[in-house]
């Protein structure tokens, strides 16, 4: 079995990676998870359980909403949006991210 | 915003758990049916599709869990079943919980008490609109030795029209007297105010019935009015709202009631049953003695967004102006202003604070206590806290249980603390000296619950924060593998426990040492010599109305008749009379020449009081030279007074006075009379035991008569049944009449030192219970180092040890801890005790007395607590102490 992400760049990546997704469109749990794997052309293929205590965290934050829609194939679904705030956290959260790659790419190029 | 729609979904989940949870199902099952129908477009089975799903889906529990774990409801969640674990363990194992339970209670109790009473006296503002504007001026003269002193008339209407910063200037008289309400039924004693018109109106307090004073009325001779207090409208005219407006008779004059004030308006103080203005002549203005006679509280209200600097700069520039036009009364004269407030608990104020600090201490030690109990309670379950360890449990989840259970017993330790706590309120209520908490009735309020609700927590937190702390610290291996006997030892506990006893110790010495310094204190002024005797006297006050007995006459036919049918009642041996009760008031004061002192020279601050020929026998105060006033000093015979010794030791160094002239002014004029000092009779004090006496003279009441007199008979029994026959015999003599008050010279002495006695007695009473709880705390401690050194004890006995070594080794321990503790807590009361200077007599804060008894009586206490654990340590038979592990 695969080991849920424990650690906090793991989680912080999932996190980002939820937010970037909903910033097309609102979106439910499966979609999201489809969205990530394929926008990552299957390199992310992560441990879609994971994603649920995610939203809830994100929730809590403040950086998403939700709320139940029908999709379209007449199925009731619980939908992700994100928030003003969220948007805005997308913004610095994806800062970080960039800060935290090239400073690992840093130390690869230069040991 | 975004913490809000936060907060809304954690309080959804908490509130909503089953909805929460049936969300996240239907959410999973959405997620695992679009996951298989995606499996099944490519190309598997729907039972396949299905469990692929699920295996893509990940743990399914893990993520329930998860997605719980993030929520709020799982801390609370927890906190419940650790609320309930405590409860469960309280119930089993209940001596342990009622002993915990029982000396929070105390702590909290007395603490409740005390600060119910801070809270009420200190820290509630006065019941007055905006009373932050109010000031108390007084007056101060270098030359006399007064601060803080009452002002004179005059001075007060000078300020009151010349100090722009004030909005009005109001003033009473305190300590009255007594009138007696004569309307239909049997004449009562009650007790009156009086002030200005304006007293109510700068107070800004408003009748409850009718109105209060004008500012006119300060003036007005031709006509009399009264407002009541609520109480007096209650009892004696069963709040019959017709009382406006109706007459009733006070010392035989009509008084018209205008006004009725609501329940909770009680100054200067709650004893008054009814305010009077106080119809001055206008003339008196212009008048000497209404400058010179210094008797009236004043108080200020300042105008709107004045600072008390500027007010007090403008009150200055008055005083300067007085001092210069009225040389002769004022030339020595000071003013200045306090907080309204801050100057009526000027003196309640450090007791107070003196209680606060030792319920301090005693929460602190039965803290340490329960602290201690709670240790002992987590040691025992150390295996448990390493299984669970072991097991994955998180350290801050231990950490968050043992705290939880500390507060669940501080929380029901508190509870029965809040209810000993009100009865404690009630009792200080009942048994504080008159007057001294100025509001004798205080409520628990809001602000005495948020106090409570406080030290609940934070006693909470400190004694329970060494077994948190204790449960999670260790390391799970070593706590299994001592298989939770407690190890050889376990040093942790041991240095807790060794810092308990010290830390009980030491305070225990100060709370003792408080308590001891006042005891001496008050011993010192039990022995006093009052410079009377007081047994057998008893002291009875009688005030006749100006309006019957207008002339000295008259009064001098009345007390004289009243002291002659006295001497009649069975058991009187004497009988006499004095204007005001030693050890209760002195009389007023005065300057004074004497006869061939230099011109320009005075004295100042002689008392004076009243007394008819028998008084000094009565009382057995020696008369040292000279003579008493005899009958023979008649009202047109040559004047004489009769001084004191302190007055003859302070004026007359070496000289005799006897046959020395005085008189009573500042400057000889043609009105100065001539006294001849005819005796010198043994100081009596005049107000208080801690009071050096004042220098003072006794004048004849037959050449100088006053209405008011306290009748002292002595007898060989007990004076105080000699009560009923005086007021028969006073009111034979005139129907109308009431006694004012009537107590014996013991009681007298003793409400001298009812101040004294309470603070002491409540000390005391705080200081047994932290001594108390610090033995139990260092006994419990002692008990159990000697049980985990039992083992040791059997080896050292099967070594060839005597009993007596072993014991005295535990002993010897406990003593160590002991004298710690005793260094430390002299260091505390040393500082601590510095600050009760002023409330102690013929006592240095640092007595050594004290502190040597103390701790020898600490030392004592310690070595029978640590005996008996020593004694059944060495008690070990050593084939059993060693099988016992």
């Amino acid at each position: 079995m695969q080991q849920p992400p424990s650690s906090d760049v793991l989680r912080g990546t999932l996190d980002l990676l939820i937010l970037k997704t909903l910033t097309l469109e609102p979106m439910h749990g499966w979609g999201i998870g489809q969205r990530i794997q394929q926008m990552s052309r299957g390199v992310l293929d992560a441990n879609q359980g994971s994603l649920y205590p995610a939203f809830q965290r994100l929730e809590q934050k403040g950086w998403i909403d939700s709320e139940w829609r029908t999709t379209e194939n007449n199925r009731r679904a619980k939908y992700y949006r994100l928030t003003a705030a969220g948007r805005r956290a997308v913004g610095t959260e994806a800062a970080n991210w960039r800060r935290y790659v090239e400073a690992v790419e840093f130390i690869l190029q230069t040991t | 915003m975004a913490a809000i729609k936060g907060i809304t979904a954690r309080l959804r989940a908490l509130l909503f758990p089953r909805a929460a949870e049936k969300a996240l199902n239907d959410e999973i099952e959405f997620h695992l049916e679009q996951e298989t129908e995606k499996n099944v477009r490519l190309g598997m089975s729907r039972a396949e599709a299905r469990r692929h799903a699920l295996v893509q889906f990940g743990g399914l529990t893990q993520t329930r869990e998860a997605h719980h774990d993030v929520y709020a409801a799982r801390p609370v969640e927890e906190f419940v079943a650790d609320t309930r674990y405590t409860l469960r363990t309280m119930r089993r194992t209940p001596a342990l919980a009622a002993a915990a339970i029982l000396t929070l209670a105390l702590g909290v109790g007395a603490n409740t008490a005390i600060f119910s009473a801070v809270n009420a006296v200190i820290l509630r503002p006065l019941p007055f609109p905006k009373p932050e504007q109010l000031y108390m001026l007084w007056e101060e003269n270098p030359e006399k030795g007064w601060y803080k002193e009452v002002a004179a008339p005059a001075n007060m209407f000078d300020w009151k029209e010349q100090v722009a910063s004030f909005a009005d200037v109001m003033g009473y008289a305190d300590a009255f007297g007594a009138s007696t309400l004569s309307d239909g039924g049997e004449p009562t004693i009650v007790k009156p105010a009086f002030g200005t018109g304006n007293f109510f109106s700068v107070l800004g307090a408003r009748a409850a019935l009718g109105r209060t004073f004008t500012d006119a009325e300060t003036w007005r001779t031709d006509q009399s009015v009264a407002v009541l207090s609520h109480r007096l409208w209650r009892d004696r005219f069963g709040s019959d709202p017709r009382v406006i407006g109706r007459t009733i008779q006070l010392d035989g004059s009509p008084v018209q009631v205008v006004g009725v004030m609501p329940a909770s308006f009680a100054y200067p103080n709650d004893g008054v049953d009814l305010w009077q203005p106080w119809r001055w002549n206008p003339n008196n203005r212009q008048q000497v003695f209404f400058r010179r006679a210094h008797w009236v509280s004043v108080v200020a209200r300042l105008k709107p967004g004045v600072t008390q600097e500027t007010a007090d700069a403008q009150l200055q520039a008055v005083v300067k102006r007085l001092q210069r036009d009225y040389p002769q009364t004022n030339k020595a004269m000071g003013a200045g202003m306090t907080p309204l407030h801050e100057f009526l608990i000027g003196d309640t104020r450090l007791p107070l604070l003196v209680l606060l600090g030792a319920v301090g201490l005693l929460l602190l030690i039965a803290c340490a206590n329960v602290g201690n109990l709670m240790l002992v309670k987590a040691a025992g379950r150390e295996r448990e806290a390493a299984l669970r360890l072991a097991l994955g449990a998180g350290r801050r989840r231990l950490i968050r249980q043992a705290l939880t259970e500390s507060l669940v017993t501080s929380v029901v330790g508190s509870a029965a603390g809040l209810a000993l706590g009100w009865w404690g309120t009630r009792a200080l209520q009942a048994i504080q000296p008159a007057g001294m908490l100025r509001v004798s009735r205080f409520e628990f309020d809001w602000v005495v619950l948020a106090y409570v609700l406080a030290i609940t927590t934070v006693s909470g937190l400190l004694f329970g924060i060494a077994p948190a702390l204790w449960s999670s610290r260790r390391l799970p291996l070593d706590a299994l593998k001592e298989g939770g006997r407690g190890g050889s030892d376990s040093r942790r506990i041991r240095r807790w426990g060794e810092r308990l006893v010290i830390g009980e110790v030491a305070l225990a010495l100060m709370l003792s040492v408080g308590a001891g310094l006042l005891v001496r204190s008050l011993l010192h002024l039990e022995h006093v010599d009052p410079g009377f005797d007081p047994n057998g006297v008893l002291a009875a006050k009688l005030v006749l109305p100006g309006g019957r007995y207008d002339t000295g006459e008259k009064v001098l036919s009345f007390f004289t008749r009243l002291e002659e049918r006295l001497r009649g009642i069975p058991g009187v041996q004497g009988v006499g009379g004095v204007s005001q009760l030693s050890l209760d008031n002195s009389g007023y004061t005065s300057d004074f020449i004497v006869e061939g002192w230099p011109a320009g020279t005075y004295g100042s601050e002689v008392a004076h009081r009243r007394v008819t020929p028998d008084y000094f026998k009565v009382m057995k105060t020696p008369v040292i030279a000279g003579r008493a006033i005899t009958a023979e000093d008649r009202p047109n015979s040559p004047q004489v007074v009769v001084i004191n010794e302190a007055f003859a030791h302070k004026h007359f160094k070496g000289q005799d006075p006897i046959g020395k002239r005085i008189t009573f002014n500042k400057e000889l004029d043609s009105t100065s009379t001539w006294n001849t000092i005819v005796g010198v009779v043994k100081s009596q004090h005049q107000t208080k035991l801690s009071l050096e006496p004042q220098i003072e003279v006794f004048e004849p009441l037959a050449q100088s008569e006053t209405n008011g007199m306290f009748m002292v008979l002595r007898t060989a029994g007990d004076p105080a049944s000699l009560g009923p026959a005086v007021r028969r015999t006073v009111a034979e003599l005139d129907r109308s009449l009431a006694l004012e008050s009537i107590r014996t010279m013991n009681e007298v002495r003793a409400q001298s030192l009812a101040r004294e006695r309470f603070l002491t007695t409540l000390l005391l009473l705080f200081a047994s219970v932290g001594l108390a709880l610090a033995v139990v705390g260092v006994y419990g401690v002692m008990a159990q180092m000697a049980r985990r050194r039992v083992r040791e004890m059997g080896i050292r006995l099967a070594l060839g040890a005597q009993a007596n070594d072993v014991r005295w080794l535990v002993v010897r321990n406990g003593l160590r801890l002991v004298v710690f503790g005793l260094v430390i807590g002299t260091v505390g009361a040393l500082l601590a005790t510095r600050l009760m200077q002023t409330l102690l007599y013929g006592v240095a804060s640092k007595d050594p007395l004290t502190f040597v008894a103390v701790s020898a009586v600490l030392v004592v206490t310690a070595v029978v607590a640590t005996w008996v654990p020593a004694t059944f340590a060495s008690r070990a038979d050593p084939a059993t102490a060693l099988r016992a592990e």
